[in-house]
């Protein structure tokens, strides 16, 4: 074990961010028999919006891209992005859904931290659009391993239990 | 070291856990075939969750908590290992570790693979130990895949081997941000809150003393405690 500690405490950092996956990377990690993807947008009606509501799920949006992963004619599951703004931190993540509705994992593509104000500033938040794992940030520029109380992935958890019920919507509805 | 480093992160543990390995030719991070690793590590961790979430009616915590008193239950090899650890630290360190939280100190034994329950308020939550161990089970994966260097790191339960050497980070709960703590190599790293306020660190060669370890300065609140030098730790409060 060797610790080299810091020789004075800084200022905070004001944010720093990792990307991990592109949407496109982490849909063929999910699907590596997939020969191709096709781009497909759920378009949730009212009706359907309050039936997940009576599910007890806000779907937020009634528009949601998808990717379907294709061989051939079959199509052999989905892949949905989003991201979740914590108090700190903007996650965003992939979720990968086999064809018969189980979630096959979630690989979370980028991680952004900051001061807690900022995150909810829209400018602080362009500034990472279109950061992908193409352009790495990378460790020791931008920082990845804090220790601090546990973060929590409660919202990671709510939005992939949100993906799973409008996916599943979705296909009861032939809109995949 | 910033180039040559592939990471990934998936939400398990109730947190972000994230795996960083060595590259050896850089490059795209599903070409560069550390698929399989990343994996392993992923998995290994997923499996401690499996065993021993308290949320989880199917894993040994569980199952533990819907025995009647005096019944035993057998669980998984990992589960039977923490609760070994976890009795020898409260052994050694007079009880103020206690993944009873109070509920019933005394209300559990581990024999063997068979967790008896031997009072019926015992509430049991590995959260202050099961973590730590997490991140050991994902380090073996990742040298069993044949990983130079590399890290796991479980929502700030910490562990670099090999050629990994990383920046210390501690969070700022108050005003958002991080602050630069230390570098650490082949060695675990962990950090609790106080409830009033402050936290402790420790670093230790394993991620579960490290993680278990704060408990104990926690609630000492002394850095010199002896078992933190018992397990070749070291311990802060800041």
């Amino acid at each position: 074990m060797r610790l080299v500690l810091a020789v004075a405490t800084l200022a905070p950092a004001t944010a720093f961010a990792v990307d991990y996956l592109s949407a496109e990377q982490a849909a063929k990690l999910m699907f590596p028999d997939a020969e191709r993807f096709e781009a497909r947008q759920i378009e949730l009606d009212a009706a359907t919006l309050q039936k997940l509501d009576a599910q007890g799920v806000k779907a937020r949006s009634a528009r949601w891209p998808v990717l379907l992963a294709k061989a051939g004619n079959a199509t052999l599951g989905f892949v949905v992005t989003d991201e979740v703004i914590g108090k700190y931190e903007l996650i965003s993540y992939a979720v990968g859904i086999g064809g018969d509705g189980v979630v096959k994992s979630v690989e979370v593509l980028s991680y952004r931290e900051s001061h807690g104000h900022e995150i909810r500033l829209p400018a602080w938040r362009r500034q990472f659009a279109g950061k992908t794992a193409a352009s790495p940030l990378r460790l020791g520029d931008d920082i990845a391993n804090i220790s601090g109380a546990t973060l929590s992935c409660r919202h990671v958890t709510d939005g992939v239990r949100r993906i799973v019920a409008v996916v599943d919507m979705a296909r009861r509805g032939g809109l995949l | 070291m910033s180039a040559g480093w592939q990471r990934r992160a998936r939400p398990l543990l109730g947190t972000l856990v994230e795996v960083g390995v060595a590259a050896p030719g850089g490059g795209d991070a599903i070409a560069s075939g550390l698929c399989a690793a990343f994996g392993a590590a992923f998995a290994a961790v997923a499996e401690v969750q499996a065993c021993m979430s308290r949320f989880d009616p199917a894993s040994d915590v569980g199952r533990f908590h819907a025995l009647p008193a005096g019944q035993g239950c057998s669980v998984r090899p990992a589960t039977a290992s923490v609760l070994r650890a976890a009795a020898a630290l409260q052994r050694e360190s007079g009880g103020l570790f206690d993944i009873t939280q109070g509920s019933a100190p005394a209300g559990w034994r581990i024999e063997g693979r068979t967790w008896w329950r031997l009072d019926a308020a015992a509430r049991v939550d590995l959260g202050g130990i099961a973590k730590g161990y997490a991140v050991d089970r994902a380090v073996i994966a990742l040298r069993r895949h044949g990983c130079a260097g590399g890290w796991v790191n479980a929502g700030g339960d910490l562990r670099a081997f090999g050629s990994a050497e990383l920046p210390l980070q501690l969070r700022d709960e108050v005003h958002g941000g991080v602050r630069r703590f230390g570098r650490l190599a082949d060695g675990a790293f962990a950090t609790s809150r106080l409830p009033g306020g402050g936290h402790v660190s420790v670093a230790a060669p394993r991620a579960l003393w490290a993680d278990a370890l704060t408990k104990v300065l926690a609630f000492s609140g002394d850095p010199g405690h002896p078992l933190l030098a018992r397990h070749g730790a070291q311990g802060f409060l800041h």
